[in-house]
């Protein structure tokens, strides 16, 4: 398994009050995987996949990639090398290209001068915006900057690719249009995949759909 | 490596336009009240600096040039028998009434010596012959005068000088004081003459020209200890004591001190603002930055490098305003002096404070939980 979550507790403190969020998941994903992870609103969907993506630490319980456990102290390194992040509302840079909003990304992930011009017009291509790499965001249709954001998650060889909703803000035309994309890169290439989601649509591009409620797996 | 400091700053126009005009602004204001001031102290020990004596006698605790104090001549022929001792000659500088073809009144300070040419002073001499100043009841005018007094003067022409008729043979420039009195140059005993009440036989200063290989504080101890009631400064203490006098007296230092303090007061609040609120507007952006595995350091770097090129164009823009205003500045025969120190240092000053205001958006970059980057 690429990605294994075990035991994940996670508690919130409110003044007095703890708020338990994930009261104990265990979760395991593989390469090459495309995994619909879906739930009401406030079941911890997002918190689980911030932790997932090393972006929070769990209170409890542990994050293994690749056979090895996530130290907390190096959550940086790790989302560097093996993670790729796909969000609901894009997080393109606004004075930034198509292409050197890809190109940045792999900048801060080491990866300098024109190997990372390389990469980022290698899957621009692939997201088929090839002809729109030198568009600032803002010229871009809501469709078209989640394909830049896919293949800014895509860019480099980060073995797992967390989607929040990514299909949120386009239409029902184009959402489709994007998870059959995604969902065909993330195969070729062998990623795992993980798609936090209220859409019905994901169901579809997924392989396997996993349910949370009140912080557990169901 | 794609530059997102600087094409962030760039996008939004209006911002980067305001940001770097706060700095310009400050820069702008800094170089003019500082060139300024530089400008009033250069003329407070011009004639000084140019007489270019090696030591100056003056009377107990004279403060400045232009206020001088008489003392017996005779003291000279004390200080010339000291051995290492070139040449002394008695100087006097007096405010005194010179009357104008309108018939109106004005004040001029005379410098008078007994031989200006061997102190070649003044200057800067355009018209004249200073050895013929000794000849009669005649007068060297500075071309400053021109403004104070109303209207050109030709060499020629006469001027009453409390009440002596003398007539102008020549002509100087450059020869300014402090107060912006019109220097008037005289013979020594001519001047004398003008004011007896107060100086006849009486000097104001003793100029002092060692000899080759003398030893200064050796003369000046024998001097001082044969003239007890005078004071000696070598001509880089009476210059530096006369431009203290108006520093300290005037609340000159303290008004220029307060300007540029201000100056870098706006400059930081503004380039701390924009940064801040550029900041806050990015806050997202930065969230991303840290969700795809950089660091604070990245965003340091990237905030650190907008308020860097902010300070560069800043400061290029305040440069070039500031000495745009130069010749209208010395339009009001005030001058605005911008030394190549003062350059520097005003550089490295617009980079250190915009550095120091970009800081204070450090804190919040600091405190960005790259989580918010999942919330709408």
């Amino acid at each position: 398994m690429i990605l294994e979550a075990r035991n994940i507790q996670k508690t919130f403190t409110e003044g007095r009050e703890t708020i338990p969020v994930l009261r104990g998941i265990d979760f395991a994903v593989d390469r090459g995987e495309i995994v619909s992870l879906e739930g009401p609103s406030g079941s911890g969907k997002t918190t689980f996949l911030s932790i997932l993506g090393c972006i929070l630490t769990p209170s409890k319980g542990d994050v293994i990639i690749d056979g090895e456990r996530v130290d907390a102290k190096r959550l940086n390194d790790v989302r560097k090398r093996s993670l790729g992040f796909v969000f609901q509302q894009f997080n393109l840079f606004p004075s930034l290209t198509a292409v050197e909003n890809i190109e940045y990304a792999l900048n801060v992930k080491g990866m300098r001068g024109r190997e990372a011009r390389t990469e980022a017009k290698r899957v621009i291509e692939a997201v088929g915006l090839g002809d729109r790499q030198a568009f600032l965001p803002r010229d871009l249709s809501g469709g078209q900057k989640q394909r830049v954001a896919i293949a800014r998650a895509l860019a480099g060889d980060a073995p797992i690719l967390l989607a929040d909703e990514p299909t949120a803000n386009l239409d029902s035309v184009v959402g489709t249009q994007v998870l059959e994309m995604f969902r065909a890169l993330a195969k070729k290439e062998n990623r795992a995949l993980v798609i936090v989601t209220h859409d019905p649509k994901v169901r579809a591009v997924a392989d396997r759909v996993v349910k949370i409620h009140d912080g557990r797996l169901s | 490596m794609v530059d997102l400091a600087t094409k962030s700053l760039l996008h939004d126009k209006l911002r980067f336009l305001i940001t770097v005009s706060g700095v310009a602004f400050a820069v702008t204001l800094v170089f003019v009240q500082v060139g300024l001031f530089l400008g009033l102290m250069d003329n407070a020990s011009l004639t000084i600096e140019h007489l270019n004596a090696d030591l100056w006698v003056t009377s107990h605790d004279t403060k400045n040039i232009d206020f001088a104090h008489t003392f017996p001549e005779t003291h000279v022929k004390r200080v010339r028998a000291i051995p290492g001792v070139a040449r002394a000659d008695n100087l006097i500088v007096w405010f005194m009434n010179i009357s104008l073809p309108s018939g109106s009144v004005e004040g001029t300070e005379v410098y008078a010596l007994e031989d200006f040419a061997a102190w070649n002073f003044p200057w800067n001499v355009v018209a004249g012959n200073l050895q013929d100043l000794r000849r009669g009841n005649y007068m060297f005018l500075d071309a400053s005068a021109e403004k104070r007094y109303g209207g050109p003067f030709q060499i020629g022409e006469y001027r009453e000088v409390i009440g002596r008729r003398l007539k102008i043979i020549g002509r100087s420039e450059e020869a300014k004081s402090f107060t912006t009195t019109p220097l008037t140059f005289l013979d020594y005993t001519l001047a004398q003459s003008l004011v007896p009440s107060e100086l006849r036989g009486n000097t104001t200063y003793i100029l002092v020209k060692l000899a080759p290989g003398a030893n200064v504080e050796q003369v000046r101890g024998e001097i001082k200890r044969r003239l007890p009631y005078n004071d000696v400064f070598t001509g880089k203490e009476w210059a530096q004591r006369s431009r203290s006098y108006w520093v300290d007296s005037t609340g000159l230092g303290l008004n220029m001190y307060l300007t540029v303090f201000l100056g870098c007061l706006v400059g930081i609040v503004v380039v701390a603002q924009t940064l801040y609120t550029s900041t806050m507007e990015h806050i997202k952006e930065f969230g991303t930055v840290k969700a795809i595995g950089g660091g604070n350091a990245d965003i340091y770097a990237i905030l650190g490098k907008q308020a860097a090129i902010a300070a560069v164009l800043g400061f290029a823009l305040g440069a070039v305003m500031a000495y745009a205003l130069r010749p209208l500045i010395y339009k009001i025969d005030l001058k605005l002096v911008i030394p190549p120190q003062l350059f520097a240092i005003v550089f490295a000053g617009s980079i250190v404070l915009c550095l120091a205001a970009a800081m204070i958006s450090f804190r919040k970059v600091a405190s960005i939980d790259p989580a918010l980057v999942f919330r709408t």
